[in-house]
């Protein structure tokens, strides 16, 4: 194997060692289990810095895989690494926000008596969302792809003791299991018709499979795509996992796991471009969810659940580039976007820690926020909004231009008003927060909570030029606008977004603000928004009561027949064998009369037709 | 119907008699008696069918020796001082039924059957069936006496006073 | 006399031999009973070989054999008839059945 096999092993293998060292033997001791797991991450962080220097920046591309199970339709199953820009610089954004995490968890968890299991799932996280990104074998991806959303279900419910994360964490990996089906029956589709599920070998195919399959396949595919990355009508359980610590939703719920959809699209362009229909959904499926969940987030009282609203809402559009066929810009927009997300839940953190509330009136009514909360949020709102020169700005643009040129003029026009909306959220939910605050002196938090959100404030400004680079080694047959290229597409998304500022200041920044959105003043409205535009109840009144019904059924089944069979069996056994223990009465007498009138039968039986 | 006929079905007569005396009666002597009687008669029917010494050894064994030990058993075990329970209906029933039940199926097996009366006229002499016994027969015949021992052992051991009831009586 | 004859002789000494054997409640009288099926089963053997058969004197053979060990049987029963008159104090058949009726 060669170096960089190595090395991408390692970089896997170390999370993998710190977790279940952790798990099986430091659950006493959470200093030192935390230890282990941020060592583990930076061994894990260097070795992907190695792989990009080694593979992303010269633009190879490289598998290092073993066969472990022959199929007869071709060369067989192998597990292992595959090594080339997308893989190695997506590892690379997952070992870094994961250490930040980790070193960010040092100050919020602190206290927590399950201080040391926590730094242990999110060993495995780190370990199975590795393994996703650098798997060589689509099967090997749907392995860590479930092993990941383990991880963020044991992370949900961390505080297992209270109903509510209880119930999120269960709902989050039922629902994503709904799309993992999907995700399933299409690689075992591609295993059986092809004997291979090797990703470069079906990228390589792709072209040569007939429409009706590559169609079939890709829709099933894309159904994990949708549960994973909370699109569509599998959304409902990403706003609800805002009940786990807030360092687990800024790694897993809005930088890295929800990304997997997001990488796997772009993993499997090849295959996914044979298939039309199948994009040209994504894309409309994606244009629905940016504004829905927009407009839920206009309406959100809790900053974690603006910024989970947020979260679907930007993927949402990393998959609407994906689906116009730019994989440069919906892969750069996911690299900013996990920058700058993991800094407002990060930031966002740090004032909750400070007003132990997650309201976001509440927060301001307390005042005193400290200020790499402060910086954080207004920093990562600024690129969120897509104002330049934050990262947040290259990005949208390059997704924009890409639907500009591939999608049609609707889904463009969608696409600017819903940039318009994310600016007005963003903005309501930092004025919300940080205005209207008594004067007092800025709190004080731990230095590990505020260096993380400071260091991702400063990369924020310094991600968004990496977008050349993303083009020319993901999209090199696209063209590629300069990156502070002037144009219409560009200018209107500006516009827009100062407006979408412009409004949320005048509703709630102000000084004389009434702090009442224009939606909010519609109740009916704003009770459709704030409700998942009620699709949880049309889930729970559908889904949920068949299941109970289906459930109620077999429990019934169970109980009294299959109960009742077995119990009548045994008793219907005990009845005969009473009956037949009246023949044992060790009475000689009835022995023989009982055994002479048998011989009688068969000796009439037997010999009278015989012996005519 | 010849005299040797008519003496036939007297002897088969006697026999029958005696066997209903022998199930029949409440006295259990009565029933021994009658059992003997019985034996008397299956004794002339072997007579009838020319088996002297089969005829001879059923009067010896069973008259002789059969009924005595019988007879001494009755005097060792039989409780003949309690009085009398009767016995319930419904088993002298039941026992009728089934043993009407038997000889009837099996009166039905042999009614039906085809009987080829070989008329061979022969006999076997008490000659004979001493040759026979010594010649093919002759395993049989030192198992018998083997038997007769044991049983004769065994049923002396059976019947002794063992333990605290006194030892060395027998 | 026929065949038939003699056979049914045999058949009337069986039958109420069986009568006896599940009638009576006496071990000594059951005992009797078997004798007399006994009986009736030697008088068959002796009559068919004799009238049917071909060979009278095997018939003889078997149905000697047969009375000794119905001796035998007969010694051996009664010394457990004592036997038992002595353990249990009764030799009614009804009496000794333990098994629950």
């Amino acid at each position: 194997m060669n170096a960089t096999a190595v090395a991408a092993v390692v970089a896997q293998a170390a999370p993998l060692v710190a977790c279940l060292t952790i798990l099986l033997l430091l659950r006493r001791r959470p200093g030192l289990a935390a230890g282990v797991a941020i060592a583990s991450l930076v061994v894990a962080t260097v070795a992907t810095a190695f792989l990009v220097a080694q593979v992303a920046v010269p633009n190879t591309s490289s598998v290092s895989q073993a066969v472990w199970l022959p199929i007869e339709a071709g060369p067989g199953l192998a597990f292992g690494v595959l090594l080339d820009a997308l893989s190695t610089s997506m590892a690379l954004v997952v070992a870094v926000i994961t250490l930040l995490v980790m070193i960010y968890s040092l100050g919020y968890m602190r206290g927590d008596p399950g201080f040391a299991r926590y730094f242990g799932f999110l060993a495995l996280f780190a370990w199975a969302m590795l393994g996703l990104v650098l798997a060589s074998n689509l099967l090997q991806t749907l392995v860590f792809w479930e092993l990941v959303g383990l991880a963020s279900f044991l992370l949900i419910g961390f505080w297992f003791e209270r109903p509510e994360p209880a119930a999120a964490a269960r709902k989050a990996f039922i629902m994503t299991r709904v799309g993992d089906v999907g995700f399933l029956l299409g690689v075992l589709l591609l295993i059986s018709s092809l004997g291979n599920a090797t990703i470069p070998d079906l990228l390589a195919a792709a072209p040569r499979l007939e429409g009706g399959f590559v169609t079939t396949v890709a829709a099933l595919l894309l159904m994990g795509v949708i549960g994973k990355s909370a699109q569509g009508p599998l959304f409902t359980w990403l706003p609800d996992a805002m009940e786990g610590p807030t360092p687990v939703s800024a790694l897993l719920h809005s930088a890295t796991m929800v990304a997997a959809g997001v990488y796997l699209v772009a993993r499997l362009n090849g295959l996914f471009m044979q298939a039309h229909a199948v994009m040209t959904a994504l894309l409309w499926i994606s244009v629905i969810t940016a504004l829905a969940s927009a407009t839920m987030a206009m309406v959100s009282e809790d900053i974690k659940r603006v910024l989970a609203y947020s979260s679907i809402s930007q993927l949402a559009y990393m998959l609407m580039a994906l689906a116009a066929g730019s994989v440069a810009a919906g892969f750069f927009h996911l690299v900013t976007h996990a920058g700058f997300k993991a800094l407002l839940f990060l930031a966002s953190g740090v004032l909750i820690h400070h007003a132990h509330s997650n309201e976001m009136r509440t927060i301001a009514a307390q005042g005193g926020a400290p200020r790499s909360g402060r910086i954080g949020l207004m920093a990562g709102s600024l690129a969120l909004a897509g104002i330049v020169p934050f990262a947040g700005y290259f990005s949208k643009e390059a997704v924009l231009a890409a639907l500009g040129e591939h999608a049609g003029p609707v889904a463009l026009a969608l696409a600017y008003a819903g940039a318009g909306l994310t600016a007005y959220y963003s903005f309501r939910m930092v004025f919300l927060t940080l205005r209207g605050s008594p004067a007092k002196p800025a709190g004080h938090e731990a230095a590990s909570m505020a260096a993380p959100v400071l260091a991702l404030s400063a990369l924020t400004l310094v991600l968004g030029w990496l977008g050349g680079w993303f083009a020319t080694r993901l999209s090199p047959d696209l063209e590629h606008h300069g990156a502070l290229a002037i144009g219409a597409g560009p200018l209107t998304a500006l516009t827009l977004a100062a407006l979408g500022i412009l409004l949320a200041w005048r509703e709630y920044g102000a000084a004389a603000a009434a702090r009442v959105g224009f939606v909010e003043r519609m109740p009916r409205l704003r009770a459709f928004f704030a409700d998942n535009w009620y699709l949880d109840r049309v889930y729970r009144a559908t889904f949920v009561r068949a299941t109970d019904a289906l459930s109620t059924a077999a429990r019934w089944h169970d109980h009294t027949i299959l109960d009742g069979a077995s119990d009548g069996l045994a008793l219907g056994t005990v009845k005969s064998g009473r009956v037949l223990a009246l023949l044992q009465t060790g009475y000689v007498q009835l022995y023989v009369a009982t055994f002479m009138s048998v011989v009688a039968a068969l000796a009439v039986w037997l010999f009278v037709g015989w012996m005519r | 119907m010849t005299a040797h006929g008519v003496v036939t079905v007297a002897m088969a007569a006697v026999a029958v008699a005696g066997a209903l005396m022998a199930v029949g009666f409440r006295n259990i002597f009565h029933n021994i008696l009658g059992f003997a009687l019985a034996m008397l008669g299956v004794a002339g029917v072997f007579l009838s069918l020319g088996a002297d010494f089969v005829a001879a050894v059923f009067i010896l064994v069973y008259v002789g020796a059969v009924a005595i030990a019988m007879v001494y058993a009755v005097m060792l075990s039989q409780p003949l001082d309690q009085p009398f329970v009767p016995r319930s209906t419904a088993k002298i029933g039941a026992a009728a039924a089934v043993a009407l039940l038997v000889a009837g199926a099996l009166w039905h097996v042999m009614a039906g059957a085809a009987w080829h009366e070989e008329a061979w006229g022969q006999t076997a002499t008490a000659a004979q069936v001493g040759r026979r016994f010594l010649t093919d027969y002759v395993l049989a015949f030192e198992l018998i006496s083997v038997l007769l021992v044991v049983a004769m052992m065994g049923a002396v051991m059976v019947a002794r006073r063992t333990g605290a009831e006194g030892r060395g009586r027998w | 006399m026929s065949i038939t004859g003699y056979l049914t002789v045999a058949l009337l000494l069986f039958g109420i031999g069986l009568y006896g054997l599940i009638a009576r409640r006496s071990l000594v009288a059951m005992l009797i009973a078997i004798e007399l099926m006994l009986a009736g089963i030697s008088i068959n053997i002796i009559a068919l070989t004799r009238l049917v058969g071909r060979d009278p004197a095997v018939g003889q053979v078997v149905v000697l054999i047969l009375a000794g060990v119905a001796a035998a049987e007969t010694a051996i029963a009664l010394s457990l008839f004592v036997a038992i008159h002595r353990s249990a104090h009764a030799i009614d058949v009804e009496k000794l059945s333990e098994l629950r009726r």
